[in-house]
Order: C-alpha cells, then sequence, then structure tokens
C-alpha cells in the first residue's frame, strides 16, 4: 500500500509540474490530482457520526427492526457511542410494543465510527445498533442482543448493561 | 593545548604521504577535539595537520611536511562526523605515549590528561531524545509485565483491567488485523466477532491497564494490515 501511495505521489507531483508550466491543462491536472488524493483517502472508509437520516439496527425486543435517526440530542455533529438519539421507527415486527411511524428515544450501543477510551483504547463494531428507550432512559424492550460497551456505564445507561449478553 | 602536545610528538613522527592515507582511511573526530581543532585552526595551519594526523594514526603518521596540509584538513575536519570510538582510542593512545613531554607545561597539559581518563559521554543528538525517552519508557514497562513479540495475523488473548468495570480482568481475544510502532504507543488492532457483530479493538501495547499478552496462535498472512476481513465471511473473524 504505501508503494502504491508513492506511485500515486509522484505521478500527482508530476501532474502538478505540468500545470505550472502551462496553464490550459493546469485545470484538469489539479482535478485529476484532487481525484488521486481522494482516491486513496477512500482505500479506509471513513467512519462518522450518527446524524439525520442514518438507519440504525434495533438491537433489542420492543418491536422494531429499523429506524431512521432524526435528531442526535447532544453533539453538533452529530452522535456517538453511547449518546441518546430521536429515531423514527421505519420497520417494525407485526406484533411489538412499537409500531411503524413512531418517534422513538433510543441509546446507541453500536457504533460504526471508533470511539476513543481514556486508557488509549478504541473500539469500534460492524454496524450501527440502537435501544430504545423511553424519556426517562428506561429500556423499553426486555432484551439486548448482540454486544455492548463499557461506555454505557459511564451514561449511566446501567439497565442495558445488565440485560445485554455481552459486554465489549 | 592539546594541540601543542600533538606538535611535540608530530615532530618525533615523521613523513606526509601516511598523514594523507590516514586521512582518507578514517573519518570521525570527536565534537570537542573538532572544537579544540577549530580553535587550533585560528593559531596555527601546521598545528593543524599534526593533530589531524595525531588522531587519525597515532603510531604510524610521520607528517614531513606540515604546511600544505591545511586545505585537505579542513576537508577531512569537515566530513568528520562525530564519533567517539576511534577519536577515544586514539587521544588516549597518544596521550599516553606524549604524557612524558606534555608534563612541561601545567595548567594546559592537566586538561589533555584529565579528558582521556573519564570514559567519554556520548553527547545527545537533538533527533535521538524522542527515540530514546520512548526506549526507557519501553524498558520501564516491560519490566512490569513483558511484552511478546507481536506480528499481523497472531491470534491472543489480552487481559485488561477496567479501572471503571473493576471487576476482574475482562478478556479479549481475536485476530491482530495491524499493528502500528510509534514507540510507547505502539497499538495493536484486534477483530473479533461477538454475538454475531464484528468488533475491533485498538489497545495500546504498553499500557499499564494490560495485564496480560498472551499469544495462542497463528495464522499465515501475506500482509501487513489485514482489512480485507471486514468484507469477508464472519467465519474467518470468529475465534472460539
Amino acid at each position: 500500500m504505501a508503494a502504491s501511495f508513492a506511485s500515486r505521489c509522484s505521478r500527482v507531483s508530476r501532474s502538478l509540474f505540468r500545470g505550472l508550466s502551462n496553464n490550459s491543462p493546469g485545470l484538469f491536472t489539479t482535478s485529476h490530482e484532487m481525484t488521486c488524493s481522494n482516491s486513496f483517502s477512500q482505500l479506509q472508509q471513513q467512519r462518522t457520526f450518527i446524524q439525520m437520516r442514518t438507519v440504525l439496527k434495533v438491537a433489542d425486543n420492543s418491536g422494531a427492526k429499523k429506524v431512521m435517526c432524526i435528531q442526535a440530542l447532544k453533539g453538533k455533529k452529530g452522535a456517538r457511542l453511547g449518546d441518546t438519539i430521536v429515531a423514527s421507527v421505519k420497520e417494525a415486527h407485526p406484533n411489538g410494543k412499537v409500531k411503524k411511524g413512531k418517534v422513538v428515544y433510543g441509546v446507541v450501543v453500536r457504533a460504526a465510527m471508533q470511539r476513543g477510551r481514556c486508557d488509549g483504547s478504541e473500539v469500534k463494531f460492524d454496524d450501527n445498533a440502537v435501544v430504545l428507550v423511553d424519556k426517562q432512559g428506561q429500556p423499553i424492550g426486555t432484551r439486548v442482543f448482540g454486544p455492548v460497551p463499557h461506555e454505557l456505564r459511564q451514561k449511566k445507561h446501567v439497565k442495558i448493561l445488565t440485560l445485554a449478553g455481552h459486554i465489549a | 593545548m592539546a594541540s601543542q602536545v600533538v606538535l611535540q610528538q608530530a615532530m618525533m613522527l615523521g613523513s606526509s604521504s601516511i598523514l594523507q592515507t590516514n586521512l582518507n582511511q578514517c573519518f570521525p573526530s570527536k565534537p570537542l577535539g573538532f572544537s579544540a581543532m577549530v580553535s587550533s585552526f585560528r593559531r596555527n595551519a601546521p598545528l593543524i595537520s599534526s593533530s589531524v594526523s595525531w588522531r587519525c594514526a597515532p603510531l604510524i603518521a610521520k607528517p614531513a611536511t606540515f604546511v600544505a596540509r591545511a586545505d585537505s584538513n579542513a576537508e577531512g575536519a569537515d566530513a568528520a562526523a562525530s564519533d567517539d570510538n576511534v577519536e577515544g582510542g586514539g587521544e588516549e593512545a597518544a596521550s599516553a605515549s606524549s604524557e612524558a613531554e606534555a608534563e612541561a607545561e601545567a595548567g594546559v597539559e592537566e586538561q589533555v590528561e584529565e579528558e582521556p581518563k573519564p570514559p567519554r559521554k556520548p553527547r545527545v543528538k537533538l533527533g535521538d531524545i524522542m527515540g530514546i525517552l520512548n526506549q526507557r519508557a519501553i524498558e520501564a514497562s516491560d519490566k512490569e509485565r513483558p511484552t511478546p513479540d507481536l506480528r499481523t495475523g497472531d491470534i491472543v488473548q489480552i487481559k485488561l483491567e477496567v479501572p471503571e468495570n473493576k471487576r476482574r480482568l475482562s478478556t479479549y481475544k481475536g485476530i491482530v488485523i495491524s499493528k502500528q510502532n510509534a514507540g510507547i504507543h505502539t497499538t495493536i488492532r484486534i477483530r473479533r466477532i461477538i454475538a454475531g457483530v464484528g468488533v475491533e479493538i485498538v489497545f495500546p501495547v504498553y499500557s499499564p491497564n494490560i495485564k496480560e499478552i498472551k499469544v495462542i496462535n497463528h495464522r499465515k498472512v501475506r500482509r501487513a494490515r489485514l482489512y480485507y476481513l471486514r468484507d469477508k465471511l464472519p467465519r474467518l473473524s470468529t475465534f472460539k
């Protein structure tokens, strides 16, 4: 990967030089250089926050299957692991406690964006998932599926931790 | 001064041809010695040549013509990297032989005799400082808990003490998919499928929270970073 980056860099520098020498192809070469650098950074996916329109899985047995985030309650850019969000239920089990179209609160228990811990470690999951809660923070469902991180303890979501099968 | 001692010794010795060959052979000169030479530059050209010859070849060199050597010596001095070993050896051997003559002048000679006796401490360059600090920190952490040699593709088990948890040692098992070397903050990224969901955790290897790292197995991989495992079947990242 380092070799390919070096070769891409040399291509970029050569295109830059050509751009400096002539004005008319300069525009084309600068755009070429930008796409080169973009493609390299896109080799590693940049995971970001959970924001409006993010679809998340539901990790409990409250009846919903997929929810879409409407609002991240804390954070300017979006919600992270352990934060609470307001969501709208997009997909639900036929007989469950929540129905499609209902606006619910949820706690993010798995996020694809890494979250740093105080000892220098970082944790990231392969998917985004929430556990639906009520306004007071108590989970609606009775079981939680999949691993949950330690961070919930700090956010005072102890009930979810006790329901969880595995703590990451 | 050292240069005067050198001149006396150079008188004893001899020809210039060997001086030139010796200049080519040996590069280094100690920083202090270099400054002494620089100060002697200002005084006298012949002294310079003799001082360089003295350093490079304590026993062999016989400088005959001192004068014209100034230019070559300047080049030799500029090209010299600071290194202790040759300089220290040369200086000690030469000073031992020249001690007889050196005793004539009291104050200057004492400097020369005292300098070679204690072993010279290597001067720390600015660029080395972070490396030295990192080494020390790693040694300090190794004393408490030895860290095994970890490579990408190792299947490891890590026992971690989480201060907020305070329960006995959470364990993490998984395959090392990448290792980032950064001195004391060398980290490894462990991947595992837990309860159907892939989890990747980055651990700083030399953290005091990590109580034990054990390499259980090793999988043959042909890459330094196994990010392709994220797209593959979960079966490949599952470890019982």
